[in-house]
Order: C-alpha cells, then sequence, then structure tokens
C-alpha cells in the first residue's frame, strides 16, 4: 500500500514531464500520446491525460490545432508554445540534478 | 434482438444498443462528477467525448458494423480508464469534494415502478420514494377508494404525471440505491446541461401533458388486456360457466314447454291472453317460430360462454352459419304473424241490443260469482248437475291471468220512464264484416228474476272465435226514484260510483249498498240521509243566527261576526247571500 503510494506520486512526477518530453518532438495527437507513453511502461489511461493536457494548455505550455478526421470528429493536435520549451527545459535540468540525485543515492557520491 | 438508440456524442451521430447506452451513460456522468469541481470541466469532458466518438466510430469500422454493444463500450471505457484511475494526474483539489458531492446528492426520485407493479407501479413507486412496503401503501390506496372514489381519482392523475423508471440509472434512482452516478442528476439544471452535452436522446422527453395522458390510455389499455388475460380471465371464466348451466336449463324447459304446447292439447291454456289471439289453424307455425326465436339466441349464448370457459369451439363457422339463417326465418316468420295479427285488430264494429225490463220500484243488482263452465269442464271437474251442494265460486283476483272479456255497467237516470238494458257488443276485426262477426260472436248472458238482476261478470266467445279486444258494455236506464241496492262485488263493474264511501257512511258490515235514482244520477242513500240532517242543523242555526241580529244593534263588532257566520252556513246550504 505505502509503496504503491509513492510509485503513484513518482508516476504523477515524471507524468508531465514525459509528455512534454513527448511533445516536443512535433505535433502529436492525444491518443499517441498515450502509446508512446504505453510503450515507455510509463502505463496511464486516456482519461488521466485530457486534464493533463488541458491544464497545460490553459497554463500557456501548450497550443492545438484542429485536425479533421476521417473517422469521428475532428482531432486536437498539440504543440509546444515558446514558454513551454522553456519549461521543459527548466524541467529537463530538474531531471538531470534527480537522476544524479537517485544514482548518488543508490551508489554513493562518486570522487 | 435489442432496442437501439441513436445518439449524438462529439457531434457525431452514433447508433447504440440500449443496454450499451445505459453502460456508456453511467460511464459519463462517472467522468463528469469527476470533473465537476475541475476549473476546466467543460473543455475535458468535452475532448473525453470526442475521444469515445472516435473510438467508437473506430470500432464500428474495424468490425464493419453499424450499432455500438456493450462489448465496445467495455473496450473504450477501458481504453479511457477508470475514474478511480484518473487519480494520477490531477491529485490537487477534486478528491475531497466529490465525496461531499456523493453524499449531497443521494436523494430519490418518485417514478412508477414497473417490475413490482400490481396496475401501473404508482404504489409501489411511492413505497420506494417513502420508504416502506408496497403492500401498506396498497392498503392505504384500497381504503382511499370508500372515500368518495377519491383514491381513483389520485392514482388516475398521479398514473400521468409520475414517469416510468424505464432504465437502470432511472431504477436505481427510484430505489434510492447507492450508485457512484448518484448525485448526476442532482437538479433540472444539471439535467439540461446533460441534454446539451451530447447525450441526447431523440424524443425521450415527450413532455407535453397530452403525451402524458397518451402514454396514460395507452398503458390502461394494457393493463385492462393483461387484466382481462390474468385475474379477469379467472372470473370470466366462473361467469360463462353459470352461463352455460344455467342457459342448457333455460333450454331444457323451452325444448320441454314447447313440446308441452304442441303434444299436449289442453285447450284451456288458449283461453288466456298471448294465446287467445292466435287463430287455432296458425297455432303452430307461430308456436314454432317463437320457440325458434327464444332458442337460438340462448343457444349462441351457451355455445359461445363454452368457448370462454373452456376454450374450445363448441360450434364450427358453418354451423353458427346455419343457426343464425334459421334464427333470421324464425323472426321472419313471428314478424309476419305478428303483422298478420295486428291487422286484424284495424276495424271496430260495435253491436247494440236494447230490452226493456219490468217496471220496479227497487232493483237488486247482483254480480253471478259462479263460474260458467262448460261441458269439458263439468267433465274435468267432476260437477254433477245433480248434486246440489256443490258450489263452485271463482276466485276474481288471484287467477293465474287477467281475463281480458271483463264487462262494464253504467247505470244511468232513464229519459222515457222506463227500466231499459241497452248491451253493446265492441269487437276489432281486419275488416268491419268480421268485426262485426266477432262482435256477433259475443254471448253474454245476465238473468233476471222479479227485481233481482244478476249479470254474469264475464261473457263468452262462441266456439271458434278468437281474442279481437271484445268488450261487452252494459247500460241500465232507471227512471228517477228509483232504489238500487248494489251487492257488494258489484262495484268492480260499476263506472263512476264511489260504492266503498256508501258502504262506510252505513257502517254496519253489510254486503250491499243502497242508492236511489235522482235528477243528478244515482246517489248513495246513506249519503243523502246524513246531508239531510246536515242541513237541518243549518237551517236551525240559521233561524237562531237572524233573530240574534235583531239583538244589540249599536254593537258593530257583535253585527259583523254574527252576518259572518249567517253568510257561512248560507253558503254551505246553498242559498244565495244577501
Amino acid at each position: 500500500m505505502i509503496a504503491e503510494n509513492t510509485q503513484t506520486q513518482m508516476r504523477k512526477g515524471i507524468l508531465e514531464y514525459c509528455v512534454l518530453s513527448i511533445i516536443s518532438r512535433g505535433e502529436i495527437y492525444a491518443s499517441d500520446i498515450i502509446a508512446e507513453l504505453r510503450s515507455a511502461k510509463l502505463l496511464v489511461v486516456e482519461g488521466t491525460l485530457y486534464p493533463l493536457l488541458t491544464r497545460l494548455k490553459n497554463n500557456g505550455l501548450l497550443s492545438y490545432n484542429w485536425v479533421e478526421s476521417t473517422s469521428g470528429p475532428p482531432r486536437k493536435y498539440y504543440t509546444l508554445t515558446e514558454v513551454g520549451k522553456d519549461i521543459l527545459s527548466q524541467l529537463d535540468q530538474t531531471w538531470q540534478e534527480l537522476a544524479y540525485a537517485v544514482g548518488v543515492s543508490q551508489e554513493g557520491a562518486k570522487s | 434482438m435489442e432496442k437501439t438508440i441513436i445518439i449524438n456524442i462529439g457531434n457525431t451521430i452514433i447508433h447504440i444498443e440500449e443496454s450499451a447506452y445505459e453502460l456508456l451513460k453511467v460511464y459519463l456522468n462517472e467522468v463528469k462528477q469527476h470533473f465537476v469541481n475541475h476549473a476546466d470541466d467543460l473543455e475535458i469532458v468535452t475532448d473525453i467525448e470526442n475521444r469515445i466518438a472516435e473510438l467508437l466510430t473506430e470500432q464500428l469500422e474495424a468490425e464493419k458494423k453499424q450499432v455500438v454493444d456493450a462489448n465496445n463500450v467495455n473496450a473504450v471505457i477501458a481504453q479511457m480508464g477508470r475514474v478511480q484511475d484518473f487519480d494520477g494526474a490531477e491529485e490537487n483539489e477534486e478528491e475531497p469534494v466529490v465525496t461531499n458531492n456523493y453524499q449531497y446528492h443521494a436523494e430519490k426520485k418518485l417514478y412508477r415502478d414497473m417490475d413490482e407493479r400490481v396496475i401501473a407501479g404508482v404504489c409501489s413507486g411511492i413505497a420506494h420514494y417513502v420508504n416502506t412496503e408496497a403492500k401498506w401503501i396498497r392498503i392505504a390506496a384500497l381504503l382511499s377508494l370508500f372515500l368518495g372514489g377519491a383514491g381513483l381519482l389520485i392514482y388516475a392523475i398521479l398514473w400521468i404525471i409520475m414517469p416510468k423508471a424505464k432504465s437502470r440509472i432511472e431504477r436505481m434512482e427510484m430505489k434510492g440505491e447507492p450508485a457512484n452516478l448518484q448525485g448526476f442528476q442532482k437538479n433540472l439544471d444539471e439535467e439540461l446541461l446533460a441534454v446539451k452535452e451530447g447525450l441526447a436522446i431523440a424524443g425521450k422527453h415527450t413532455g407535453s401533458i397530452f403525451g402524458q395522458i397518451g402514454i396514460f390510455i395507452g398503458e390502461f389499455f394494457e393493463w385492462l388486456g393483461r387484466f382481462i388475460s390474468g385475474t379477469g380471465k379467472v372470473i370470466f371464466k366462473v361467469i360463462a360457466g353459470f352461463i352455460v348451466l344455467f342457459g342448457v336449463l333455460f333450454l331444457l324447459s323451452l325444448i320441454i314447454s314447447f313440446a308441452a304446447f304442441q303434444g299436449f292439447w289442453d285447450s284451456s291454456v288458449y283461453e288466456y291472453f298471448p294465446f287467445s289471439i292466435v287463430d287455432e289453424s296458425n297455432r303452430g307455425i307461430i308456436l314454432f317460430s317463437a320457440f325458434i326465436v327464444f332458442f337460438v339466441p340462448v343457444l349462441a349464448l351457451v355455445l359461445f360462454s363454452v368457448r370462454v370457459a373452456f376454450n374450445k369451439l363448441a360450434i364450427n363457422k358453418t354451423l353458427s352459419f346455419a343457426l343464425l339463417i334459421i334464427w333470421l326465418v324464425g323472426v321472419a316468420m313471428a314478424g309476419y304473424h305478428a303483422a298478420k295479427i295486428s291487422s286484424e285488430f284495424k276495424q271496430h264494429a260495435e253491436l247494440t241490443q236494447t230490452s226493456d225490463l219490468k217496471l220496479n220500484k227497487t232493483y237488486v243488482i247482483d254480480i253471478d260469482r259462479s263460474k260458467y263452465f262448460s261441458k269439458e269442464d263439468s267433465i274435468k271437474y267432476r260437477i254433477d248437475a245433480n248434486e246440489r251442494r256443490q258450489i263452485v265460486t271463482d276466485d276474481f283476483e288471484n287467477g293465474p291471468f287477467i281475463m281480458p272479456n271483463n264487462i262494464r255497467i253504467d247505470i244511468e237516470k232513464s229519459a222515457t220512464g222506463a227500466t231499459r238494458l241497452t248491451q253493446k257488443y265492441e269487437s276489432q276485426g281486419k275488416t268491419f264484416q268480421s268485426a262485426l262477426q266477432n262482435a256477433q260472436n259475443i254471448d253474454y248472458r245476465y238473468a233476471l228474476k222479479d227485481s233481482t238482476i244478476v249479470f254474469n261478470p264475464r261473457f263468452q266467445l262462441r266456439k271458434g272465435t278468437i281474442w279481437r279486444n271484445q268488450e261487452v258494455r252494459l247500460r241500465l236506464e232507471i227512471p228517477v226514484g228509483t232504489k238500487v241496492i248494489l251487492k257488494e262485488d258489484t262495484y268492480r263493474y260499476l263506472n263512476n260510483y264511489g260504492t266503498w264511501e256508501c258502504g262506510d257512511i252505513e257502517n254496519d258490515k253489510n254486503d250491499y249498498s243502497t242508492w236511489i235514482m235522482t235528477e243528478d244520477g244515482l246517489k248513495c242513500i246513506a249519503q243523502l240521509k246524513e246531508e239531510a240532517v246536515k242541513n237541518k242543523k243549518l237551517r236551525k242555526e240559521l233561524i237562531d243566527l237572524e233573530f240574534l241580529q235583531k239583538d244589540r244593534t249599536a254593537d258593530s263588532i257583535y253585527q259583523d261576526s254574527v252576518s259572518n257566520r249567517i253568510n257561512e252556513v248560507k253558503e254551505q246550504l246553498g242559498i244565495d247571500k244577501d
């Protein structure tokens, strides 16, 4: 139970960073993001993604274009804004620091 | 086979099976509930709905089918994730609020329970709402029927206004079951929102009261149908059983009486009314057609009841058609004879016979109470003409039928001073000739013995004559001043004389009353005597009053009261006032 909680917290923490990273590689549709996350073994359901995307968009990190679809309604294709790119680079740096922190925590500081 | 619904989700029209729709609706309600306190709930839900629409469309294309079923919806839900799985990303604000919401929305709605209904599910619906057992509500409803039927009206109104619990959601709302979609339809606003957000079913909300009444009428007849085929069927069968039983008995008695009429030629029956009008030669055919007219419909009723009671066709179509034809023929025959007989009443003829009687000071008028016996009757009742002690009297009033051939007697003042008896015979007939013939066939006798006239109360028709409304009217003319003694039973046959009153005045239980012929007609002697006594008293009073009037002329009040009384007395005596 405790382990699960922590796992959830950790996944939550990096989910936003991963999503931004995926979008930074180019215009992408929400379900494609899910597919990427699944292949990265970061298992989430689509329902989780929509509120996240909406929040990021409203915070100005993302923008989207409507693209006509052959099946069903038009799709929202997301891209990073300048603000988003800026924040992503900050997060990149933070991730480096965290990875270092985790590495140090596990193996001890390298002299 | 399953009912499909057309939904509009993410601006896409999708055909969906009802069960799948329920599933999807629950899921979307959960989703909406989950994001209800989220700042961007509308956008998130729209995104999710769009995605669901896309996923469903993709599945339909992939599976090459037209209608979404429950498996498709489950697949979509698996991909989109359960609400419980949503928590991962947006943990900040919603959790505690949502639990509050669940409690807040745990309210019941009033629906008709179609699963546990007796008539329309009104009672069990109310029972769910007020959290009690349906039987108590039903007992209350039954009792309310005795309050002038108010319960019935209330029931009908509730039937109209309470919606049916059709879907699973509605059933859950009705029972107030804890469900994670519970609070969604908190109020009308949210319901409207739900519609606006794209989950609308065409024609779901009939809305107007006329629509509701239409539904009510439809359901009422549906219930009636169920009642007739269910509980009612048993009742109908019991009724049908009784009809079969009594119908068969009736048919048997009809057959027996028909045979009796045809077979046993009991001639005395034909002297009574319904039979007496029928010509002897036509009797058989008329009887037969009358038999058919009654027999066939009763038989048809019995056969129909057999069918209702035992679910068996007792008779095939050809046979029933033949029965109908027979009945119509019977009706036609009966109608023909009825018309023929009634045509024989068309003309009227009278025959008068006058005879002068011996002049007498007093006449005794009596009615012959012994029955007229034919030779056959005498044999039947073993009446021996030589046996003097045997007296057979006729019971006038308690006979089985009212004899049509009674006589009427008028007693009038003689203009010529002679006593005269006029017998007037009347009859109907097809032509004047036949009417006259019928009148001539009346045989009436009276006996005159000294001053006693004994009238026979009945007249006879000569053999072969049939009843054509024959009547005998007797007019007895008596000179003024002649006394008439009317014997007890005479009043039955006399016109316009209050013989009872006269008997009352005489006060003793005489079996006769005494009358006298005056210029103004026949008067009761006792009554005249009484009047004479009264007049004598009044005259005496008048003389006294006139004497008083001469006294105390100065007293005007006294004079007024005396003259008033004088006028009163004079009026009673029939003297003209001054």
